[in-house]
């Protein structure tokens, strides 16, 4: 029991951390399962994506670190597009099943090319403002972390100002929860779920940015990194941008505290532990959802 | 010169369009697919598995084609809970693995002969599949397939760590082979015959559920489950039962595997794995019991040729997965879409000949 | 006691009462015609009957059990069949199959015995298509046996998903709106068919909108209005019954 409460500041530090960034996975699910009721299973390689990219092009072509993230972010946002055009697209018809399965092979195809061509041992980046952790009373926090928690929060603020008060974002809600209404009024739902694709690519990009300087980005990490965003959605409340960020939150600082009780081994089964549970006892979610009709299940 | 140039055409043609022949015979007419009886082109199928081995001997043909029975039986299972009632699993895998598991370690710790732990793979697939089966069944559409593959990574993250009892990430070695009173599956040429004959029961047997009261339980609850409640048909139990049942063939799948293979380990139960027998099932095209195994087929085949590619067998992969979800969502095995596939390839075939001759 | 026996029932949906407070009973062998104007929570109220939902307060009879608490399926086994406003067959099976299917209860064998194509259950297999034949020739739809069941047009649809209900021998049917979208002709065909099954002993409750239909088949109408039971009685009562007019009328200005 001692130990515990030892290790707590530190757990609970780095479980915010990683909270955040999956509070961002779990928002590119959202965003696009909103625009389009598909589950994009390869949200997690937009992230590692993000983080090896702009890896090779700061140590590879030797750019500047911010233009480097910069153009990282837009290639994964290109590739968001490309995704998006070429297997969703041409789906766009087929049953959840199917689209699952694209989804899948997407992630497969991704991970595998970063694979191939960045090689595959793992990454890391300079933090953004140096190493040197500072102390908040008996806990050392990497600035990286205070970093993380930012940018999260600009972007949380970023999108709703873009959802709520831009003419596109507006027609996105529009597109989203009343897809005919939305055609009838001009507004094409393929082109709202492409854009939906490019967000939550860019997205997923930047929290690969933000995280690559504490845990190192590889190129088969992005899977189970996904999956955890989507879990962190559900969690929360399904459908909604408030429930992925407080499950993100919440997934991460209950995954890093269970260090403190189980082998380190077994961390990710915490987060699959927790899904079942949710969706079983309550799938809703935290903080309820707008989607599930918890009469039926 | 140009005799011979026509005559190597004539003999690649050949070789690619029989396959493609045999798999138009075994595509199921979509207008008539509800004559569920056995017909005659099911004996010319045996016929053609019986003597294929012994026609192609080659011994690669010979130990792909274990490792697809192996498979068909695992998509076959599957089949019933994703074709026919309509569900989605994402987590099979995991009860493949759990029958290769009993098996490995009955087999090498308590020195129990194959045979007896090949139907206790069978058994512990079941009760494990009917404990989380009752909570999970309540789910439906993407959380199934979510809580599925949760409960598929749990096993994987469970098997990896306990290292005492499954040998962790090295798994489990020195599985023998499997034998039956003193008869011993050694070759390649014997495990054909295994696999393939244990898959021939089974379909028969699900042939004959298929056709009976309980598969179309199975087709009334994947198209209403209101209707079936209200025709009397327990909807929780039939799920169930589905469930179970698939799960039974997986563990009797993956105990085949473990003796064919010798060793038992974590890596061939991931999530890849789950996403290329769902991807049989797919393709052979949902609600019929032959796709499946078609889809086994060509899947096995495909994973072989890749295979020669080396590192850029995933992206392939990846890139041939996508193709076949849009190109043909249900599944190759319609009738059109075959001889859609045959004319292309003979239009193929066409072109190079006339570039060949030019 | 009556042979289905409702007692205050009350079912709300987000606020919304669908029913509230409704008794009412229905006589072995009679038809009983339930009406109202659109979303006086009719459906809801078969819903409740068949077990597919669960009411907030009050409690259902049927042959003297409570069924209130019981699984859908369950409910079904005792007895009762329905077909459903949103016409739920299923169109991945013949047409005979779905027939088949209806009579499932009845048949015997399980997992096993299927599988393994015991000697019984051939028999039991052929015994079961005759019979669902012979339903299917009873409805007019035999000449169509062999075909998918999404193919049928939408009135023969209907009637499959009626034979289904009828496969099961069910002793009281729910028709939750059997007639709409048929033609004249065929809406006079189901009146017929329905009064026979009446005839041969079935008791059947009907939700409806076409008066004319409800009026010349039942034996006793309810009205339903905003979740509250406001006339029960013959049809001709019913039709001169001051507050069942103004219901209609009512509804009809906030409908215009």
């Amino acid at each position: 029991m001692d130990s515990w409460l030892y290790y707590f500041p530190q757990l609970l530090s780095s479980g915010i951390t990683i909270g955040a960034i999956y509070a961002l996975v779990g928002l590119g699910f959202v965003t696009i399962s909103r625009a389009s009721q598909i589950i994009n299973f390869a949200q997690g390689e937009f992230v590692m994506l993000g983080g090896v990219i702009t890896f090779f092009l700061l140590n590879g072509v030797k750019l500047p670190y911010p233009l480097a993230a910069l153009i990282a972010i837009m290639i994964v946002i290109l590739i968001g597009f490309m995704m998006h055009v070429l297997v969703i697209y041409p789906l766009r018809k087929a049953s959840i099943l199917i689209l699952m399965m694209a989804t899948l092979g997407a992630s497969i195809f991704l991970s595998s090319t970063n694979g191939l061509i960045f090689g595959t041992l793992p990454k890391t980046l300079p933090p953004f403002s140096g190493e040197h952790p500072f102390q908040i009373g008996e806990i050392p926090i990497l600035p990286q972390n205070l970093w993380v928690l930012l940018s999260t929060f600009i972007l949380l603020i970023v999108l709703y100002l873009l959802s709520h008060r831009t003419l596109l974002g507006k027609a996105m809600e529009a597109s989203s929860t009343d897809p005919l209404g939305a055609d009838l009024l001009g507004i094409s739902r393929n082109l709202m779920v492409f854009l939906a694709f490019g967000v939550s690519a860019g997205v997923g990009a930047i929290a690969g940015i933000l995280i690559t300087p504490l845990f190192f980005t590889n190129y088969s990490s992005g899977t189970l990194l996904g999956l955890k965003g989507f879990i962190a959605a559900v969690l929360g409340g399904w459908g909604k941008n408030s429930g992925a960020i407080l499950g993100g939150f919440v997934l991460g600082i209950v995954e890093s505290l269970s260090l403190a009780f189980i082998p380190s081994g077994y961390k990710d089964a915490v987060a699959f532990v927790i899904l079942l549970l949710i969706l079983y006892f309550r799938p809703k979610g935290i903080l309820g959802s707008p989607y599930i009709d918890s009469r039926r299940w | 010169m140009v005799e011979t140039k026509k005559n190597e055409f004539r003999k690649r043609d050949f070789f690619y369009l029989v396959p493609l022949w045999l798999i138009s015979l075994m595509a199921p007419d979509p207008y008539l697919y509800h004559k569920k009886g056995f017909k005659k082109k099911d004996l010319f199928y045996l016929g053609v598995l019986v003597l294929a081995p012994l026609i192609w001997s080659d011994s690669h043909f010979h130990h792909l084609m274990v490792l697809a029975g192996i498979y068909a039986t695992l998509a076959l299972g599957l089949s019933l809970f994703m074709g026919y009632a309509g569900q989605i699993s994402l987590g099979h895998a995991a009860f493949f693995g759990i029958g290769a598991y009993t098996t490995a370690i009955l087999t090498t710790r308590y020195a129990i002969p194959t045979f007896l732990a090949f139907w206790a793979s069978a058994l512990s697939a079941a009760v494990i599949a009917s404990l989380i089966g009752r909570s999970i069944l309540k789910l439906k559409g993407y959380f199934l397939a979510l809580a599925t593959l949760g409960f598929g990574e749990i096993f994987l993250v469970i098997v990896r760590e306990s290292t005492d009892f499954t040998g962790g990430v090295i798994g489990i070695f020195g599985i023998p082979w499997f034998s039956v009173m003193g008869f011993s599956f050694d070759t390649y040429l014997r495990q054909y015959y295994l696999t393939w004959g244990v898959l021939m029961g089974l379909f028969i047997f699900s042939k004959n559920l298929v056709r009976s009261k309980v598969g179309r339980s199975l087709l009334a609850v994947a198209a209403s489950e209101d209707a079936a409640s209200s025709v009397g048909i327990n909807v929780p139990w039939i799920k169930l039962e589905s469930f179970v049942l698939g799960a039974a063939f997986s563990g009797l799948a993956g105990s085949l595997f473990a003796c064919v293979m010798s060793t038992a380990n974590p890596e061939a139960f991931s999530l890849g794995f789950t996403v290329l027998i769902v991807m049989m099932v797919i393709l052979g095209g949902m609600g019929n019991l032959y796709g499946p195994i078609a889809g086994a087929i060509l899947l096995t085949w495909v994973m072989d040729i890749l295979s020669k590619y080396q590192e850029y067998s995933l992206p392939i992969y990846g890139v041939i997965l996508i193709l076949l979800l849009v190109f043909f969502p249900d599944g190759i095995g319609t009738r059109f879409n075959v001889r859609l596939i045959y004319l292309i390839g003979y239009w193929a075939k066409k072109k190079k000949r006339d570039e060949g001759k030019l | 006691m009556s042979f289905l026996s409702i007692e205050r029932i009350t079912k709300g949906y987000d606020g919304i009462r669908a029913l509230d407070g409704v008794s009412l009973g229905l006589e072995k062998g009679s038809i009983k015609g339930l009406i109202g104007p659109n979303g006086a929570g009719k459906s809801t109220l078969f819903h409740l009957i068949s077990g597919v939902e669960k009411p907030d307060s009050g409690k259902i009879y049927f042959k003297e059990r409570e069924i209130t608490s019981m699984k859908s399926h369950e409910i079904s086994a005792l007895g009762i069949g329905r077909t459903f406003q949103t016409l739920q067959i299923w169109g991945n099976m013949t047409v005979v199959e779905n027939i088949m299917a209806g009579m499932n209860r009845r048949l015997k064998g399980g997992l096993f015995s299927c599988g393994l194509w015991l000697p019984w259950i051939r028999r039991s297999e052929k015994e079961a298509l005759k019979e669902a034949k012979e339903i299917l020739d009873s409805l007019g739809l035999l000449g169509k046996w062999e075909s998918m069941a999404s193919q049928l047009p939408y009135g023969k649809q209907k009637l499959l998903e009626l034979g289904r209900a009828l496969a099961m021998k069910p002793d009281l049917l729910l028709l939750d709106e059997p007639a709409s979208g048929l033609t004249s002709t065929e809406m006079q065909q189901l009146s017929k068919q329905i009064s026979q099954i009446g005839q041969e002993g079935v008791t059947i409750f009907i939700v409806e909108h076409h008066m004319g239909m409800v009026m010349e088949i039942a034996d006793e109408i309810a009205v339903l209005h905003n979740g509250k039971l406001i006339a029960e009685g013959t049809p001709d009562g019913v039709r001169r019954n001051p507050e069942v007019i103004e219901a209609y009328l009512k509804s009809k200005k906030t409908d215009a």
